[in-house]
């Protein structure tokens, strides 16, 4: 056992050596199976066809010479062990030039420090929990090769609140589910109703676990407390299960929550019972701009699908690969640290799908990890179910983002 | 309102506790003639869900569905029997606990393949918009589930005490070793009993994924609970799963909402362990004479 | 010597090479596997106590590697305690947690303790996730590594930590499962009843085993704890228990090497795919070897075709994916399931199980000589009866509903006879003896022994009261060998406690229990078979092996139930003998029999059961001339 030990590890550091010449390694991590797959897998696929684009074109302008990407899959089955293992082996590899992924937060905060240690240059997306960013500032860390490109669930839960009081609610229910997203995400709305001056009134707080498919108790309490509204953090099936327990007790009440209630397993899950549910989201499976039809119409064809299963996550991943490769241009080398480096200060726009990114990130100050995060509320849009598909929920946003699209403008 | 709060919460609860009675009667089946269990069963339910969901998607209506769906998960239980059972039960050995969590992993990594990772609805004619009775809702769906429930578990228990091969599951049930002088062939027992209990896994694919969706994890916690209902009724008790699980049901429903949402399970996970402590043969299980 | 040699030989190369590895590679990846094998290993071998030994489903084990890890990060974070403290608190909490799941748990057995260990699981779960004050619930719990004793540990010098711990735990497992406790907790397995009617404390033997996997598993928290640094409840849930059931079951059961080869697998098979070629030449060597093992077992007809075949296909479909599939990571888990599958199908005692045949083949490895058995009259010294009575039942009766197995039996045995218990079938001699040594509690009426009344409804209590006795149906340890047997009932030689036994101070009273056992089987003619497992001894040497180990209880009261059933004749005729010489060291005997000509020749009373009554009682001579007897066995009209 012993010998074939050393032996892998060996073939190991042979393969590794074997490709470093000539192109740009790039990890992608996430939970590719498993309950967390639909985000994982299509982060990683949405990121797949940046990658095959770019590398169709001959690969990225590095000094005089073009290099492709090579593109290194790890499942980290969301499980913080293996996250951990798996950060250890990445941050061990001589010549990668950098990290994209991981969907949950704790895999985060479990594996991120081996990377920072060796100042391996990671773009986190699209796991929001704002722990994976603020254990950075807490900790007083001077220099960090860690970015955020999500939007964070502080903006997150700034929307859902925001909305709450715009629609005139004064009394909401939170549900949230309990993982850490979700209960970070409770905290989160908590803060934020207190800090939008205490409009909303808290009547019911519940929690309910992965898997579960009745939810009666729960929305019973939120009714019989007089909700208005129904804040939700969760991911997955167990939204729609609270969307369908609603329709039971007849009730009518909005669902309004993070961004994962835009994925396909709420909206099909719920059917119309999911009709007028608003989450914050950075991107649309609208095809509104050219470069928004053409990812989508890619995804499409490369996967074989008629939908995204998370579309925020592989618009994420796609453009997160295009702001990576402007940063591998303008550093002109594949080193991780000149990458870091460039990543800070990024001259030229990026054009992607979500946005046309300036200067998404900053030089890291310990006191605003803003420097860090990608996702200011401007690139952040409400979204609004209908009829199986989201929306804008507010028209003005599309109006303001087609613009955008068609003439950027410095932020 | 305020009235009609814990009769909706015991009715909804009770409604969860069904499902996990038709699970559970699943692990009794095997049980019976061979003293195993498939740990891989929710993903027997799982896998002919999936099944069922594709037949529909291919065109047939859903009532042309049910047949095939069903003989899909017979066909499951079988060779789970064959793959992962008999081997270890020809052995004497407890080598089937492994196997057919082993046979799990698999289903669940080929669904997650052919059908994909995410949940999908499962189309029904039975409508999901809520009767209002005494003010309590309770939808035409999770009625179709309870008249399910009972509809197959009383077909399978027909079957065992009125045709000649049911008799004979009866007989290797009661003592192996003399069903087998008697000329029973225990080992076609146990392939009708995997069978079998495939068909109810069958069943529960489809009666449960209109509410519970379909994906690879529809059945990771429904299992679990099963289980627990199963081994607390006792292994052998027939009806004594739906008891439990309609008890096991209603109470985690009224401690989600008195005790706080996520102690939901606590209480019954207790409960369980004391029940066990106390009638270890299961609460509705037949107490055995230690014999030397 | 050779055997010594190689064992240790092996365990120490091994230590060395795990050892050294960090100097050589410096690899932080490297490190992080190792380190996390070291983990695994220590868990795993307190996993196999209960897997392996015991022979149940623990699911719990996972939860208790939480306990231990919340441990351990509560007293760094909350009392800023350092790393031994905390880790013993981690072991504590193992031990007692595990000891409270114990209680109820103790009754139970295959699916119901699985599920007792699984709901505790899920308890521990909830608990760590709703106690958001103390554990921080689902956000996790980040811990910064202590130091121990002042000294700041990097990750090479927490690796060594672990290796060392690794090594203590080997080495007091070792000590304590090659000893008495290893063997109870086998028979507990095997036959608990029979270990209870041994004597041997049931209760105190399934808490202690469990307590120490579970503080083991504690223990192995502590330091998964201080490895990863940042605790989430989620990772201590049903998926991880299943994992390490696998571990135990694919490294082998029952075997120290087992849990370390087990904890390789489970760390090193989620990087197998990380490599596409390195994982297609694996596919293929296992394929090969799938095939030429099955191939040649199939042609030598040594296994089931199935057995043989089933491996073959699934690495076959192995290698199909291997080399066809563009995305394997995709298929992880089918992957998995199918080296899983071809591994437990192929190898059903585990790849060491497996392995340990194979080496031992191959280098000829002697096992340890036997010491040399003490003379039969140490272990059982000879007695003077004195004709007084030993036992008295006096209107003893035992009801199982309406039916009255025993109505009202009176009878007295006398020190030094050999008193036989007849009568047709149903009359209700077994369960005579049953409430007798404590199977049952009577439903009234009195027994005494020496003039003092026996305990009623514990076998285990009956045992300490001395009455010592053999199975009808048997109840033989099956997976011990034939010394291992008469070992574990071995009465009076076992006085170190616990501590010592872990220390490996003990061998000098294992070596005299050995000698005496020894001494035993030679007078039952089994001397030759002691290294023999129970189960394939031929039928007739289980009977006599039963009677060997009742004698190592050194009883007052000997039972005998139906010794002689399904014997061959010249094996009745040893039996004879067997017997003459227990009654000649002046042991007294109940014997139940069928067989007239061996009651006859060796029995100096008779009693004559039928419908739970006594119906003649007396010399064998008289008593078959009685009336009743003769009724009794051929009929009414007779």
């Amino acid at each position: 056992m012993k010998r074939l030990f050393v032996a892998m590890a060996l073939v190991g550091l042979l393969a590794v050596q074997a490709f470093a010449a000539d192109t740009i390694k790039i990890a992608i991590t996430g939970p590719f199976t498993g309950g967390s797959a639909p985000m994982g897998a299509s982060m990683r696929d949405g990121a797949k066809v940046a990658i095959a684009e770019i590398n169709a074109a001959g690969g990225v302008q590095v000094g005089n010479r073009k290099m492709k990407f090579e593109v290194i899959e790890r499942d980290d089955e969301a499980k913080n062990e293996r996250g951990s293992l798996i950060a250890q082996e990445l941050a061990s590899m001589s010549d990668l030039s950098g990290v994209i992924g991981t969907v949950n937060t704790g895999v985060c905060l479990a594996g991120d420090k081996h990377l920072k240690e060796k100042g391996i240059t990671k773009i986190i997306t699209p796991a929001a929990g704002s722990a994976s960013m603020t254990q950075w500032s807490k900790a007083g860390v001077k220099d960090l090769s860690i970015f955020r490109f999500a939007a964070h669930d502080g903006i997150q839960s700034g929307m859902v609140v925001e909305e709450a009081i715009n629609r005139k609610f004064t009394k909401v229910a939170i549900l949230y589910d309990s993982t850490n997203y979700g209960v970070s995400g409770r905290d989160d709305l908590l803060n934020q109703i207190k800090a939008q001056g205490n409009k909303l009134e808290v009547v019911a707080n519940e929690k309910f676990n992965i898997g579960d498919k009745d939810m009666t108790a729960q929305l019973v309490r939120a009714r019989s407390g007089g909700a208005q509204a129904i804040l939700i953090w969760g991911i997955g099936p167990e939204l729609a299960a609270v969307a369908n327990g609603m329709a039971k007790l007849g009730m009518k009440e909005p669902l309004i929550g993070g961004w994962p209630l835009s994925m396909s397993n709420y909206i099909d899950n719920a059917g119309k019972n999911g009709n007028g549910t608003l989450m914050p989201q950075t991107f649309i499976e609208e095809p509104i701009t050219p470069r928004a039809k053409k990812f989508i119409e890619a995804y499409h064809k490369a996967y074989n699908v008629t939908r995204i299963p998370s579309p925020v996550s592989a618009a994420q991943g796609y453009d997160a690969v295009y702001i990576f490769a402007a940063a591998v241009k303008q550093a002109k080398s594949s080193d991780t640290h000149k990458i870091k480096e460039a990543l800070e200060d990024l001259r030229e726009p990026v054009p992607g799908v979500i946005a046309i990114w300036q200067k998404p990130f900053s030089k890291w100050d310990p006191a605003n990890e803003e420097t860090h995060e990608a996702f200011r509320r401007a690139q952040v849009v409400m979204g609004m179910v209908k009829d199986g598909h989201v929306v804008f929920g507010n028209d003005a946003d599309r109006q303001r983002l087609t613009k955008s699209a068609a003439a950027p403008k410095r932020k | 309102m305020t009235t009609s709060i814990v009769p909706q919460l015991i009715v909804s609860g009770a409604m969860m506790g069904l499902i996990y009675a038709l699970v559970a009667y699943g692990f009794q089946l095997t049980y019976a003639t061979s003293r195993s269990i498939n740990f891989g069963q929710g993903e027997l339910v799982m896998v002919s869900a999936f099944f069922s969901l594709t037949l529909t998607k291919l065109g047939l209506p859903y009532w042309l569905m049910i047949p095939g769906g069903l003989l899909f998960g017979v066909v499951l239980g079988l060779f789970v029997e064959r793959a992962a059972v008999r081997l270890a039960l020809e052995q004497k050995s407890e080598g089937w606990v492994l196997l057919t969590i082993i046979m799990g992993l698999f289903f669940f990594s080929a669904a997650e393949n052919i059908w994909g990772r995410d949940d999908q609805p499962f189309p029904t004619p039975i409508t999901s918009d809520a009767l209002h009775v005494l003010g309590i809702s309770i939808t035409p769906l999770e009625i179709s589930v309870a008249v399910g429930v009972f509809t197959i578990m009383g077909l399978i228990e027909l079957f065992k005490r009125t045709t000649l091969l049911g008799k004979a599951f009866e007989a290797v049930s009661v003592d192996r070793d003399a069903a087998e002088l008697m000329g029973i062939s225990t080992t076609h027992t146990v392939m009708l009993s995997y069978g079998l209990s495939g068909l109810s896994a069958a069943v529960a694919g489809i009666l449960v994924s209109p509410i519970t969706t379909v994906g690879p994890t529809m059945a990771s916690v429904l299992v679990l609970k099963a289980f627990s209902v199963a081994v607390v009724a006792g292994l052998d008790s027939g009806f004594g799963v739906v008891l439990v699980g309609l008890f096991l049901g209603s109470l985690e429903s009224l401690t989600s909402y008195y005790v706080g949402s996520g102690w939901r399970e606590a209480p019954g996970l207790v409960l369980l362990i004391l029940a066990l402590a106390v009638r270890p043969t299961g609460v509705f299980g037949k107490a055995v004479i230690r014999k030397v | 010597m050779k055997r010594i040699l190689f064992i240790h030989g092996a365990e120490l190369l091994v230590l060395v090479l795990l050892a050294c590895i960090p100097i050589a590679v410096k690899n932080p990846f490297v490190l992080g596997l190792l380190t996390l094998l070291a983990i695994y290993g220590i868990l795993l071998i307190g996993l196999d106590v209960t897997v392996g030994y015991l022979g149940q489903i623990n699911l719990a084990q996972a939860a208790f590697l939480g306990l231990g890890a919340y441990t351990a990060g509560l007293m760094v974070t909350h009392f800023g305690l350092g790393m031994i403290s905390s880790l013993f608190a981690s072991l504590l909490a193992g031990l007692a947690f595990g000891a409270l799941l114990a209680f109820p748990a103790l009754r139970l057995e295959g699916p119901q303790f699985a599920l007792a260990t699984l709901s505790f699981s899920a308890l521990v779960t909830i608990g760590l996730n709703e106690w958001e004050s103390v554990t921080n619930g689902a956000q996790g719990l980040q811990l910064v590594r202590p130091t121990l004793f002042g000294l700041e540990l990097a990750a090479q010098g927490f690796y060594w930590l672990c290796i060392v711990l690794l090594v203590f735990v080997w080495i007091a497992m070792n000590n304590l499962l090659s000893s008495q406790w290893g063997r109870t907790f086998e028979a507990l397995r095997d036959s608990p009843i029979a270990t209870d009617a041994m004597g041997v404390g049931t209760f105190r033997h399934k808490v202690a085993a469990f307590a120490l996997g579970s503080g083991l598993g504690g223990l192995a928290g502590g330091l998964y704890a201080f490895n990863f640094q940042y605790l989430q409840p989620q990772s201590f849930v049903y998926e991880l228990m299943v994992i390490l059931l696998l571990g135990v079951v694919l490294g082998g059961r029952k075997s120290l090497w087992g849990a370390l080869v087990g904890a390789t697998l489970i760390v090193l098979l989620p990087n197998l795919l990380s490599n596409r070629f390195l994982f297609q030449v694996f596919s293929i060597i296992g394929f090969v070897i799938a095939l030429v093992a099955g191939g040649r077992s199939y042609i030598q007809k040594t296994t089931k075709p199935f057995q043989a075949g089933a491996p073959v296909v699934a690495m076959g479909m192995l290698v199909i994916v291997a080399i066809f599939f563009p995305n394997i990571e995709d298929l992880r888990r089918a992957i998995f399931a199918l080296m899983l599958f071809s591994v437990v199908v192929g190898l059903p005692e585990g790849v060491m199980g497996f392995a340990a045949r194979f080496l031992s083949k191959l280098f000829h490895i002697a096992p340890a000589p036997l010491a040399v058995p003490v003379p039969l009259h140490t272990v059982l010294p000879i007695r003077d009866p004195d004709g007084s009575p030993l036992l008295e039942l006096r209107q003893l009766k035992r009801h199982f509903g309406g039916v009255r197995a025993v109505d009202g039996v009176s009878m007295l045995v006398q020190t030094g006879h050999i008193h036989g218990l007849i009568g047709p079938n149903g009359s209700g001699k077994s369960t005579l003896v049953n409430v007798v040594s404590g199977l049952y509690k009577p439903s009234g009426g009195t027994m005494l022994l020496r003039g003092r009344a026996l305990p009623h409804g514990s076998l285990f209590r009956a045992a300490q009261a001395g009455i010592s006795r053999t199975f009808q149906n048997l109840q033989i340890f099956s997976e011990l060998t034939a010394l291992e047997n008469v070992m574990v009932a071995m009465k009076g030689v076992y006085r170190k406690s616990l501590p010592f036994v872990l220390f490996g101070l003990s061998h000098k009273e294992e070596r005299y229990a050995q000698s005496c056992a020894l001494a035993l089987l030679e007078m039952v003619g089994l001397r030759e078979e002691a290294r023999i497992t129970a189960r394939d001894l031929p039928y007739g040497a289980q009977r006599f092996l039963e009677i060997a180990r009742a004698l190592a209880r050194r009883p007052d009261l000997l039972i005998l139930d139906e010794p002689a059933a399904g014997l061959a004749h010249p094996d009745v005729t040893k039996l004879i003998e067997i017997i003459r010489d227990i009654h000649r060291i002046g042991i007294t005997t109940i014997l139940i029999e069928h067989h007239m000509e061996v009651v006859s020749e060796l029995c100096d009373v008779v009693t004559v059961l039928d419908g739970g009554l006594v119906i003649a009682e007396g010399r064998p001579v008289d008593v078959k001339r009685h009336p009743k007897v003769i009724a009794a066995y051929l009929g009414a009209n007779a």
